[in-house]
């Protein structure tokens, strides 16, 4: 059985690992297009200096080999599923079983000259951070428009570089919108400003001003212009199908999978953030293992597709962020601040419907599993909760929770 | 693989499981007694929480399927297949927390001095995968078992 895999992200590498696990003797080729294995949320430590192109990997240096895995940098261009073909910009490739893991691309608004000017960069792949390292070098005054995790990422690599005039264009009323509330928000947000960073949020970018190919300025709806050397776009990512358009896989936004990840054509599967499922590391991992055992011949699915959640670290304030950050109608709201933290709980009936530790944020995972799985806390305090109210053990050692 | 058992029955919440746990692996060297249990530097690994039935000890569980290992970012958290064991590697560590946020029974934290590193149990590496908590119980509430993974 030869098992191809496109994409070295973590979808691609977990399945990777998952059929070797399962059949030794399978044949696995795995294709790329960038060259440097590397962990995209790290992406920006390479553009602050933190750590270099060895550093970015998330997987050992021998992995491919100690795996026997052949690795191929690859450009793919269309897939032929009658003839069960991948074709590249060199040899077509042919599979057994297929797996597109190939991940997302950032997606740049069509406003002014930013989809074709040479200073503006989006922050997805390694290219990216190494065109971003480059250009800042004869940089001074920068304008990041998004202010997501990418776009903070960003902003904190220049910050590490030494960059000042740094300005970030949010069109939500606070930073990190998805993420957090606006309180959460706004301890980030003096963080960055003590650094030298101007938000301008609840603004949108209009037009650009352009000498040649360069843009040198962004104008806004408020009709500010803002000056700038260099230009990061971090408003939202895209599926990575361009490769299909003439295939017959099945894709609308993203490739349309079922609940065993399997695409429209047989044989063929698709995992990560293709899928458009979920944009969460954890979650493109599991999808992998899944896409992996099904490649392998099994019939697992997948179920843990709860994605409202993540945790941050700037300057070392940390963050945990779970299910809903600000409450719907009925919900109660319990919060508790002092001068090291701020904590909230949303309270949805007898459940806990999202969770905002901000500060210390220690043994807080069992906050996910009580969110996603809509936990009775009834009859509970739910400052002193912990796994302990639900704890159990298993046959092999293993803990369970006891719920009910 | 091999896997601390716990008999949450038999403790009584003495915590020196959390003791040996903090001599084990604190920084400078010395004995129990001249462990400096207020230096930030000096946490334990392992935690006993007093519930309606008696207590609830909450250590790393090694998991088959460990959702640290499948969070991780940077691949500092990995599971060795032989031994079982999920380790940590601060060097590798991108400090990102997904960890802490994914181990569903709450038993990953930041590091309380800085914040910037994990602190989870390693099974006393440094003492031959011999675990201090273990040999420190007096009830045998925890022992080391073979389980099959």
């Amino acid at each position: 059985m030869k098992h191809v895999i496109i994409g070295t992200g973590a979808a691609g590498i977990s399945a990777a690992k998952t059929i070797r696990i399962l059949n030794s003797n399978d044949e696995i080729v795995m294709l790329s297009a960038d060259s440097i294995i590397n962990s995209r949320s790290m992406l920006h430590k390479y553009i602050s200096g933190e750590r270099d192109s060895a550093s970015l990997r998330f997987v050992s240096a021998d992995f491919f080999d100690a795996n026997n895995i052949s690795w191929l940098t690859r450009k793919v261009t269309s897939i032929d599923t009658a003839s069960k073909q991948v074709l590249t910009d060199a040899e077509p490739i042919s599979y057994d079983r297929l797996l597109i893991a190939t991940g997302a691309n950032s997606s740049t608004p069509p406003i002014g000259a930013l989809q074709t000017a040479v200073n503006v960069f989006g922050l997805r792949h390694f290219t990216d951070a190494e065109s971003i390292k480059r250009a800042s070098e004869r940089a001074e005054k920068f304008v990041i428009i998004g202010a997501g995790l990418v776009g903070l990422d960003a902003a904190y690599a220049l910050i590490e570089q030494g960059k000042r005039d740094i300005t970030i264009v949010e069109m939500g009323d606070r930073i990190l919108p998805v993420n957090l509330d606006p309180q959460a928000a706004a301890s980030y947000q003096d963080l960055f400003e003590k650094m030298g960073c101007k938000f301008l949020l609840g603004a949108r970018v209009t037009d650009t001003v352009t000498s040649g190919d360069v843009v040198t300025g962004i104008s806004l709806e408020s009709g500010e212009i803002l000056d700038c050397d260099l230009v990061i776009v971090a408003t939202g990512t895209r599926p990575a199908i361009e490769f299909l358009a003439d295939s017959n896989i099945a894709f609308e936004r993203a490739i349309t999978v079922d609940e065993n990840l399997r695409t429209s054509v047989p044989d063929v599967y698709a995992a990560g953030d293709v899928t458009g499922l979920s944009g969460i590391w954890p979650n493109a991992v599991n999808q992998g293992e899944i896409a992996g055992r099904n490649m392998c011949g099994d019939n697992a699915v997948y179920e843990d597709s709860f994605a409202m959640k993540n945790t941050i670290n700037f300057f070392g304030l940390l963050t945990l962020s779970v299910g809903k950050t600000v409450p719907e109608e009925d919900d109660v709201v319990l919060i508790r601040e002092d001068r090291r933290n701020y904590k909230k709980l949303i309270l949805t009936g007898d459940t806990i419907s999202g969770v905002i530790l901000q500060g210390d944020i220690s043994q807080s995972g069992f906050w996910q599993h009580m969110v996603k799985n809509k936990i009775s806390i009834a009859g509970k305090n739910p400052w002193k909760l912990s796994y302990a109210d639900f704890y159990s053990t298993k046959e092999n050692g293993e803990f369970a929770w006891k719920t009910g | 693989m091999k896997r601390i058992i716990i008999k949450e029955e038999e403790c009584d919440g003495c915590k020196n499981c959390s003791l040996a746990c903090m001599q084990a692996h604190r920084t400078n060297s010395g004995t129990l007694y001249d462990l400096n249990l207020t230096d930030l530097a000096n946490e334990s690994r392992n935690f006993i929480l007093a519930v309606d039935s008696g207590y609830a000890p909450l250590f790393c569980r090694h998991c088959d399927e460990p959702e640290c290992v499948r969070a991780c970012i940077s691949g500092a958290m990995t599971k060795d297949p032989e031994s079982g064991i999920v380790s940590y590697d601060e060097e590798v560590c991108a400090k990102c927390f997904m960890c802490v946020m994914s181990c569903s029974f709450g038993i990953l934290k930041p590091d309380r001095a800085t914040s910037q590193k994990v602190v989870k149990c390693d099974f006393c590496a440094q003492d031959g995968y011999d675990p201090s908590c273990v040999k420190s119980c007096p009830k045998k509430a925890i022992l080391i078992e073979e389980v099959t993974a």
